[in-house]
């Protein structure tokens, strides 16, 4: 972890930004994070998905958000949810190409914000679990900031990252596409799965996490620090 | 419903017994899952550990293992594990570990029950996967039969058919038998003083560890009881009522609740159940007044025995079952025709031949009969009556559906409606002076049953009948030679040999090579031993013991004659369900190849026997 994430997930930082915080992030940030002295099995997990109209949290937005939470390390599947969200600008050409949601879908949808105030207390006290997370992060943090005047901190495991930690063990070469969802999930034995939106992808990386806690420690009883980003 | 979630519905789909729910069903389950990942050599369930899911295995494998670490089952992608927990209060029965990294899909405990309960069929697979290994190949082959039958959803429970019998510890054994005949009970609870359970005592008890070592009646019961018997919980399955008495080679089962009895079950309680509709329909039968109502009730007979061989039901249980309703049609016709021509003038006994007569009906059966008459019947004087009597049962019977016999085998026939000293002259005739035509008689004539009237009329016959069998080489060596014409369709190399031609072509007829030479079979070791029962198992189990044939021999023809008849009954069934006529004919191409080799070692067991046969008896006439 770099300085700056390390800076970004401190105590002190959440203090001072907590502070700012108003509406649905106040509430979150009233619930105490999750305990990374904690074992895994002990934790709670939320995988998350969202889908954007591009790359830059700064100028494009969400689309549509899924999820599904993770208790004893066993995915809940009654706690899946995919939502939409109705971006402020219309939706671009290819943005449509990549995810097949049209302006006519998101017309009726909530906006950003009301979506969050779903999602956040879906968090609160939980660890994000996102393949590839500083996608996630980054997108949610300025929606945070845009509508409840305050970044956003959460635990989070990337299980990008826990992938590329064990090829480095492993010590072989990285190969191509090494670290790509579907070939991870196909390496640990995981059925296929199509990539359809953000809840599919969201469960993925559910069913990838715990495959990658299975392979460090079969009960779970590692603590939650060591798979932290 | 997402799309993720519709992949696994799209799985569940692809698995049985998942692909038994409806759609709706099916549909909403994902949203009741959790799943779990698991490294290959995982011990996933332990014996006794705490399972409160069913495991489906989404990807991977497992393998499962008793308490002893006995293999029983490797199952992969879409099966189930955690079976037994279900049905024993949430705790693991086995070892289940991971061969290979698995992902499993985890049906909490109460949908799983949901889901049973609503889905016969759904939970019958599954309580029969609860016993696996209790199932013979056999019956392990209707687990694939989509419409299965409830009883193994049915609670123990619902099972207890009436109020428990008890005694204390300290009554005599006298009291205790007394009590037992009293209320015609095969067992007793024997109790503490404070009404705890001490332990049980069984008829057999009465027989092994009082009378054949000649124990005094007055000792206390307590001293033959079985101690601390085996019990069950009124909220587990029949099957696994079945499956504990099966397992223990045990009749009776105490129901016990928080360590009080509240019932007992026997195995006929189990039988009972398949059988409830079978003694609706018989009391029914009782209570009508016509021929043409009797018919619309006998007409549900095919229905009755597909849902009994449904059951699981041996055919020795279907063939009971199924003639009880010929045997309650016959009565009350009998009953009827009292009522219309008066008490009888002298005695009568009305008899059944053929398979009424050894209790061996399947789906509908034409009918064998006859009547004996008292010895003070006159010509002149009763005839008329009897005449009238049995014209209006057969052609009652007729009516109902059992079509008059091709071969005049009927009471209404002058010849077969004779007092029992012109009948001493028929058997006499026929054991002492066999010629061809006595033999057709055989088959018919040499497995009577009394059905209504004077019974004890027929067991003077009956005693005459079976000593002079025993003793008559020549008849033995005529009835041998008449059952050897009966071929079982084998070639040489073990092939089929089927019917050619004609509208039957390629198809083994059941009937006439398969059963009729068992029961050939059995009938002349039967009579050669001077064994009185006419039921072909009864004859079979009984003839185990003398030298004629061996008792491994025996054995194997009673496994040959359950699976022919079952197979016949199942092929019954099947014409049943598609609205055909019922016949013996069956195409051997519609049995699995397990069925099929499993066939040609009955028919193999038959010919071995046929061999066997004539070299104890030796061979004449025919």
């Amino acid at each position: 972890m770099g300085l700056r994430e390390k800076i970004l997930d401190s105590r002190l930082y959440r203090e001072f930004i907590q502070r700012k915080a108003t509406g649905p992030l106040r509430t979150y940030y009233d619930v105490p994070p999750a305990d990374p002295e904690r074992s895994v099995i002990e934790t709670e997990f939320i995988a998350l998905d969202l889908e954007t109209t591009g790359f830059d949290p700064k100028k494009d937005e969400i689309v549509s958000l899924g999820w599904v939470i993770i208790r004893q390390l066993s995915v809940d599947f009654s706690s899946c949810e995919h939502i939409l969200v109705r971006p402020s600008k219309e939706l671009s050409e290819s943005s449509v190409v990549v995810h097949r949601i049209f302006d006519s879908d998101v017309a009726d949808a909530p906006d950003i914000g009301s979506a969050l105030e779903h999602l956040l207390p879906q968090m609160a006290g939980r660890v994000l679990i996102s393949h590839h997370a500083p996608i996630e992060l980054g997108f949610l943090g300025q929606a945070c900031k845009r509508c409840f005047g305050a970044p956003l901190q959460i635990p989070t495991v990337d299980t990008l990252v826990l992938a590329l930690r064990d090829i480095r063990r492993s010590g072989e070469p990285m190969k191509a596409g090494a670290l790509r969802l579907d070939t991870l999930r196909r390496n640990h034995n995981l059925p296929p799965f199509r990539a359809h939106n953000a809840l599919s992808d969201a469960i993925a990386a559910s069913g990838l996490f715990l495959a990658q806690i299975a392979k460090r420690d079969p009960k779970g009883e590692l603590e939650l620090d060591r798979i932290l980003r | 419903m997402s799309i993720e979630l519709e992949e696994i519905a799209e799985f569940l789909k692809q698995h049985h017994p998942f692909d038994l729910l409806p759609d709706e069903e099916i549909n909403a389950l994902p949203k009741r899952l959790q799943a779990r990942y698991f490294r290959a050599g995982t011990k996933v369930l332990s014996p006794e550990q705490e399972c409160l899911h069913l495991y489906i295995i989404r990807t991977g494998g497992t393998e499962t293992r008793d308490p002893d670490g006995q293999l029983l089952a490797r199952l992969s992608e879409g099966e189930c594990f955690g079976v037994r927990a279900m049905y024993q209060n949430g705790r693991a029965a086995n070892n289940i570990t991971t061969l290979e990294d698995s992902l499993c899909y985890l049906l909490p405990e109460k949908d799983f029950h949901d889901l049973t309960g609503k889905y016969p069929q759904f939970s019958y697979f599954f309580a029969k996967m609860g016993g696996e290994r209790l199932r013979s190949g056999m019956q392990l082959l209707e687990s694939r039969d989509d419409d299965q039958l409830k009883l193994m959803s049915v609670k123990v429970s619902d099972l207890i058919a009436r109020d428990l019998v008890s005694i204390d510890k300290s009554a005599s054994i006298l009291d205790a038998g007394q009590l037992m005949s009293k209320e015609r009970v095969s067992c007793l609870l024997i109790t503490e003083d404070d009404g705890a359970v001490a332990g049980i005592m069984t008829d057999r008890d009465l027989r092994n560890r009082v009378i054949a070592v000649g124990r005094s009646y007055d000792e206390p019961v307590s001293a033959i009881m079985t101690e601390k018997p085996i019990s069950i919980d009124p909220d587990q399955f029949a099957f696994d009522a079945l499956l504990t008495m099966t397992r223990n080679n045990i009749r009776h089962l105490p129901v016990m609740k928080d360590g009080k009895a509240v019932g007992m079950i026997t195995t006929n309680n189990l039988l009972a159940r398949q059988s409830l509709s079978a003694v609706y329909m018989a009391g029914r039968i009782g209570k009508l007044t016509t021929p043409e109502d009797m018919a619309k009730v006998i007409a549900q007979v095919p229905e009755l025995l597909s849902h009994l061989i449904e059951a699981g039901a041996t055919s020795y249980n279907a063939g009971h079952i199924v003639t009880t309703l010929s045997d309650a049609a016959t009565a009350r016709l009998l009953q009827l025709a009292e009522e219309q021509f008066g008490p009888p003038p002298v005695p009568y006994v009305w008899m059944a031949g053929g398979s009424q007569g050894r209790q061996e009906q399947t789906a509908l059966s034409d009918q064998d009969n006859c009547l004996i008459i008292d010895d003070a019947y006159d010509a002149d004087q009763h005839g008329e009556y009897f005449k009238k009597l049995a014209e209006y049962v057969c052609d009652g019977l007729h009516k109902v559906g059992y079509v008059y016999c091709p071969g005049e085998m009927m009471a209404k026939i002058d010849e077969w409606r004779q007092p029992a000293r012109t009948w001493q002259k028929y058997f006499n005739k026929w054991i002492e002076q066999p010629e061809p035509k006595s033999l057709m008689y055989c088959s018919v004539w040499f497995d009577l049953r009394p059905v209504h009237g004077t019974k004890s009329l027929f067991d003077e016959l009956h005693r005459m009948i079976v000593s002079k069998a025993k003793d008559n080489r020549i008849f033995q060596a005529y009835m041998v030679g008449n059952a050897l014409t009966h071929h079982v369709p084998l070639g040489f190399f073990k092939n089929f040999v089927m019917i050619r031609g004609g509208e039957h072509d390629k198809t083994l007829d059941l009937k006439h090579n398969g059963v009729v030479p068992i029961v050939d079979l059995a009938r002349i070791h039967a009579l050669a031993n001077g064994v009185e029962s006419v039921n072909t198992y009864e004859r079979l189990n009984a003839v185990k013991a003398f030298p004629s044939i061996s008792n491994q021999g025996a054995s194997d023809l009673l496994d040959a004659f359950e699976f022919i008849s079952i197979t016949r009954l199942k092929h019954q069934v099947r014409q049943i369900r598609r609205g055909e006529t019922p016949d013996n004919f069956l195409q051997p191409e519609s049995l699995s190849a397990f069925e099929r080799s499993h066939l040609k070692d009955a028919f193999s067991v038959i010919k071995n026997l046929q061999g066997a046969l004539e070299h104890a008896f030796g061979k004449s006439g025919t």
